[in-house]
């Protein structure tokens, strides 16, 4: 593989035909009282319409979600009716990977022969539902899982929490608490300037929900919970773990994100700005040593650029998840690319992490940012339970902002 | 020789005009006579046969029909397929609401269900000497002419009727009398025939609504409201605004809601019944008429237009207005070009059709008058840069040039005089600002006659009864209290021209009911009769609102001092009265209808009437609310604040002269609407429901 040639040849990403909520941090906003599911697929219709894009285009609808929401076994088949149209689909989920699988997952579809596809990615962290679970072989005969908290807090394959991960491999790289915090900084600085400039309006649709008698819940218009940050309150929090503060995680939220994947000649029909062509170039994962997560995404970035034959320095923007600032510390660590030279305008760790739209959010963002650029390289990755690694190149022609 | 403003939509079925019934002081027709002529004579009466009496319309008929022609003693025979499920015991229930558990019984048990196969008749229907068959069978041309066949051949006499929506007489070879949902409800009928007949006339003695249509593929009703709903389902293929949403707008906009009224009637049923009529019309008025891809899907699946209840919306959409209208009034306009260019009906029923068959606020005429010419050629034609394939036929501009002639002008108020004697006649059963416009026009029009005396009354047609104020006309006002008080201050002003600009003007109530506004409007003439069966009310405080048009002073001024305490009572309480009751203080004649045509004509027309004409004080009127009854307790706060804002309104305006009385009762009525009292009430509800959306 080598960046001349695709990954998925007969896939494009329309520009400008994608959209995604505000991510409210959990249980902040009406989206932690909803079936999330519906609410992805008529918010999904509904950025269709403000991008004119007629949802009877849809041919196929790749749903991705990691926490069981209500009537989940129909999965895609029900949300596509949610957002106005019967089409076939399928489920996708993979932790925190599964905003890009999902859209990867869509490109093949596209190389397998439709010409639209939907990708609509979802996820309520508030409230997560407690499976129960009969285990005749454990002490307690019947086990019971809360989604979200029980999973972060427990890795059955290590036995340990996720936030271990990131203490581990703080020790192990020798990451210093100072550079996290500055790390955390510089990321609240680029999402505010992304705000105050306009740009995440270009993304980020504002959404009324409804309850069930027509009355409003509620707009969700802000990323609630994101407030500004300095470096002295960042000082002064408390470690959870090695380099971890509440200040420098990301937090639990809920949100839905969206864009299509489709043949080059549809694209061309459905972007307002059919000049430009975004392709994929390729993909890479990896799963490192145990409980080490936060070096995995970066493993899959030096083996994706190895397998593509280009460097970091011909990536035009570069964007990662990054749960754990440290994340982006190790990353300069093992690439020696400077940290300060990605995510320019947000990334998870400040907007949250409602797991499977939060690489479709990065994406959309990066590629935006990539046609402000006048297009090129966009390198998005990030970590995964279970230490898991993702890594993804695309191609974005063009550009230019108007 | 009489001199009409516009012709009179009675003449469509061959009964003349109101001027010649008040002149003859009777109906122009005889039930009696009529049931004589379609059934036979008493004793020998045939039988009404209604087929497909198990289907939506089939049921509504006949218990519609039934309910009126039993005590003519026309049996009634319900045929459908012995398999077919009952859809005439679900209507039962309906009749004992609306006539009590005797006459219901009554009315049921004259009605003698026989099954068929299809092919051959049952014997049985031999003996019961069917006369006029009233056809509802499935919406299939081979099979309805199958059928009539089958009638023909076994009843060479018999008179039959389509329901049909869509076929024209041309094709069915049998007359129409298309009827509209609800159909044990609804009084309209669409007819298409030759020439008005006895059929027609039996309807409309019935009390039923016929209106004749040209002989179309498919009739003026569905015209407007498939091809609504087709617009609507083009708006949604183009925006992906869901369609419970684009119901919202368009109710807001037109009045209907055409998605959930397919709901209601029954998605499977109606969504083929609305593509069958837009697949029929297509071949001959092109794509503007074209089914949706959405309306195609939905006619194989009967789907639902809404989501399922465990799936109520939950993301809301705004409203780009200029885009709603360039897609569904657009059409909309350009459907109502060809009605009016293939003159499908007279423009009054045209324009009736839709508010009371389709729910629309303002029927399609007084929309597009409302529009004006150009701006209505204009959202054409933005339609067409959207949709450029229904620009190729059935666009008809030219029509809108004669929107200022009295055809388009007099929708809802016609005038005629015989050069001494002028009639005003309403056939819009709520008053709004159309009625009051055109009723200002009557008397321009009549006042330039020189006629002095008139009779103001219903069109004996389209309206049947006098229900009050269109509540929408006082959407503006829940906002803004000067919007309130111009309402108020222009209705009062135009019904204060019936006292001061004739020598004498005589207000006939015949329908049965006469309430609120239209009984203010109708209390400035100088003479006001009733037929014994109607009931006058003002319901405005239980509403709650202050009554606009003077109710709350004039009437005070035309009754002596022990007079007034009924008045109070009338007002404060809002419960209707028998006319009679209102005899001496409210009325001044009660009687039958006929009686009352000839004493309306005989005080019109200066003959003996034996009436005396109560004075109108123009001073202050002292002391009225000294007369105050002991009312009964009010229902709830709403009526409580409605009942304290009406006694200061009668204490202000009774106070002032006749010349201050109107500015002081509009300002009073005007303020009240904004009030939470207003907001929480009938009128303040229904502009919540639909306007804020």
């Amino acid at each position: 593989m080598n960046a001349a040639i695709s990954m998925f040849p007969r896939a494009r990403i329309p520009y400008g035909t994608w959209g995604s909520s505000f991510f409210p941090a959990w249980q902040t906003s009406a989206l932690a009282e909803v079936n999330i599911g519906q609410f992805a697929g008529e918010a999904m219709s509904r950025i269709l319409g403000l991008r004119k894009v007629r949802q009877r285009e849809l041919e196929y609808l790749v749903i991705g979600s990691t926490i069981p929401w209500h009537w989940k076994f129909w999965t895609a088949p029900l949300v596509s009716v949610c957002a106005g149209v019967r089409i076939p689909g399928h489920h996708i989920e993979q932790a925190c990977a599964t905003g890009l699988q999902a859209v990867l997952a869509g490109a093949a579809q596209v190389e397998s022969g439709h010409d639209v596809v939907g990708v609509v990615t979802f996820d309520r962290t508030s409230d997560s539902p407690v499976g129960v679970f009969p285990e005749r072989r454990a002490y307690e005969r019947t086990q019971h899982l809360g989604d979200v908290w029980d999973n972060f807090g427990f890795d059955p394959s290590t036995g340990g929490a996720m936030i271990a991960t990131a203490g581990l491999a703080a020790r192990k790289y020798g990451i210093d608490r100072l550079e996290v915090d500055d790390i955390t900084l510089c990321r609240y600085e680029q999402y505010f300037s992304a705000k105050e400039s306009g740009f995440l309006d270009r993304i980020l649709v504002p959404l009324e929900v409804l309850n069930l008698q027509g009355r409003s819940m509620g707009v969700i218009d802000e990323d609630l919970g994101v407030r500004k940050i300095d470096a002295g309150a960042l000082r002064a929090m408390r470690e959870l773990e090695t380099c971890v503060t509440a200040g420098s995680q990301t937090h639990a939220s809920d949100g839905m994100a969206c864009l299509l994947v489709s043949s080059p000649e549809r694209a061309q029909e459905l972007s307002p700005r059919p000049e430009i062509d975004i392709s994929f170039i390729g993909k890479a994962e990896i799963r490192t040593s145990p409980s080490l997560m936060p070096e995995a995404p970066a493993l899959a970035v030096k083996q994706l650029l190895e397998r593509s034959e280009i460097t970091l320095n011909d990536v035009a923007v570069i964007k990662n998840h990054n749960p754990f600032a440290l994340n982006d510390a190790v990353f300069t660590k093992i690439t020696g690319h400077d940290w300060r030279n990605m995510n320019n305008n947000g990334c998870s760790l400040v907007w949250g992490h409602p797991q499977g739209p939060t690489l479709t959010r990065s994406l959309i963002e990066g590629l935006e940012e990539a046609v402000d650029l006048g297009g090129g390289f966009v390198l998005l990755f990030g970590c995964a339970a279970g230490d898991v690694g993702i890594a993804a190149l695309f191609k974005v022609t063009e550009g230019g902002r108007r | 020789m009489n001199t009409q403003m516009r012709s009179s939509t009675l003449e469509t079925i061959g009964l003349g005009s109101v001027l010649d019934m008040l002149r003859r002081g009777t109906l122009p027709v005889s039930t009696g006579d009529l049931v004589d002529r379609v059934f036979g004579p008493e004793g020998h009466r045939g039988a009404l046969v209604i087929s497909g009496a198990n289907g939506i319309v089939g049921a509504g008929k006949t218990m519609q029909l039934g309910a009126r022609v039993e005590p003519f003693g026309v049996p009634v025979v319900a045929l459908d397929f012995p398999g077919s499920p009952d859809g005439l015991a679900g209507k039962y229930p309906g009749l004992v609401r609306a006539f009590g558990a005797d006459r219901a019984a009554a009315i049921a048990g004259n009605v003698i269900r026989l099954a068929y196969d299809g092919q051959s008749l049952p014997s049985l229907l031999k003996d019961l000497g069917p006369r006029f068959l009233l056809e509802a069978v499935p919406e299939n041309l081979e099979i309805k002419r199958a059928h009539y066949e089958v009638f023909r051949e076994a009843f060479p006499e018999i008179e039959i009727r389509s329901v049909t929506s869509g076929f024209p007489q041309s094709e069915l070879g049998v007359g129409v009398a298309h009827p509209a949902f609800p159909h044990e409800i609804n009084k309209v009928f669409e007819i298409v025939e030759p020439e008005p007949s006895p059929v027609t006339q039996l309807l409309w003695s019935l009390g039923l609504l016929p209106m004749t249509v040209s002989d179309h593929w498919s009739f003026v009703l569905d015209v407007l409201f498939c091809g609504l709903t087709l617009a609507a389902t083009r708006f949604h293929e183009a925006s992906n605004m869901p369609y419970w949403k684009i119901d919202k707008f368009v109710r807001r906009m037109l009045g209907p809601n055409p998605f959930r009224a397919h709901d209601a009637i029954g998605a499977a049923g109606a969504n083929f019944l609305t593509w069958s009529c837009l697949h029929h019309l297509e071949p001959h008025y092109g794509p503007v008429f074209a089914p949706s891809e959405a309306l195609e899907e939905r006619k194989d699946s009967g789907a639902d237009w809404y989501p399922m209840n465990h799936f109520r919306p939950m993301v809301n959409w705004p409203a780009d207005d200029e885009e709603l209208a360039t897609w569904v009034l657009g059409p909309l306009f350009q459907m109502t070009s060809l009605l009016v260019s293939e003159r499908r009906s007279h423009f009054a029923q045209l324009n009736a059709i839709g508010e009371l068959c389709a729910q629309f606020s303002s029927g399609v005429l007084a929309l597009a008058r409302a529009h004006g010419a150009d701006r209505a050629i204009s959202t054409v034609e933005a339609y067409h840069r959207v949709h450029p394939e229904a620009a190729e036929k059935a666009w008809f501009p030219d029509v809108f040039a004669a929107i200022e002639t009295p055809e388009w002008q007099q929708l809802y108020v016609n005038a005629e005089h015989d050069g001494v004697v002028g009639v005003i006649t309403v056939s819009r059963e709520s008053y709004n600002s159309d009625v009051d416009a055109e009723l200002n026009r009557a008397i321009d029009w009549l006042r330039a006659a020189d006629i002095e005396r008139v009779v103001l009354t219903g069109d004996f047609h389209l309206s049947t009864q006098m229900v009050g104020a269109d509540i929408t006309d006082f959407f503006p006002a829940m906002e803004d209290e000067a919007a309130g008080v111009a309402v108020a201050h222009a209705w009062s002003r135009t019904a204060r021209r019936l006292e001061s600009e004739f020598s004498v003007s005589v207000g006939l109530i015949s329908g049965k009911r006469c309430l609120g506004g239209m009984l203010e409007m109708m209390m400035h003439c100088h003479f006001l009769l009733a037929t014994n069966e109607s009931t006058l009310g003002m319901p405005e405080v239980g509403l709650p609102v202050v009554p606009g048009m003077e109710g709350c002073h004039w009437p005070f001024r035309r009754v002596t001092p022990d007079q007034r305490s009924r008045l109070l009572r009338f007002l404060l309480e809002g419960r209707a009265i028998a006319a009679e009751d209102g005899a001496g203080w409210l009325v001044d004649g009660v009687g039958s209808l006929d009686e009352m045509l000839g004493l309306a004509w005989a005080v019109a027309s200066g003959g003996d009437h034996g009436l005396t004409r109560r004075p109108l004080e123009t001073g202050p009127v002292e002391d009225v609310l000294d007369a105050m009854p002991k009312l009964s307790d009010p229902a709830g706060s709403g009526m409580e604040a409605g009942r304290r804002a009406i006694v200061e309104t009668i204490r202000a305006a009774t106070s002032a002269t006749l010349d201050d009385a109107l500015e002081i009762q509009a300002r009073h009525s005007g303020g009240f609407m904004p009030s939470a009292a207003c907001r929480r009430g009938v009128i303040g509800s229904a502009y919540t429901k639909t306007m804020l959306v």
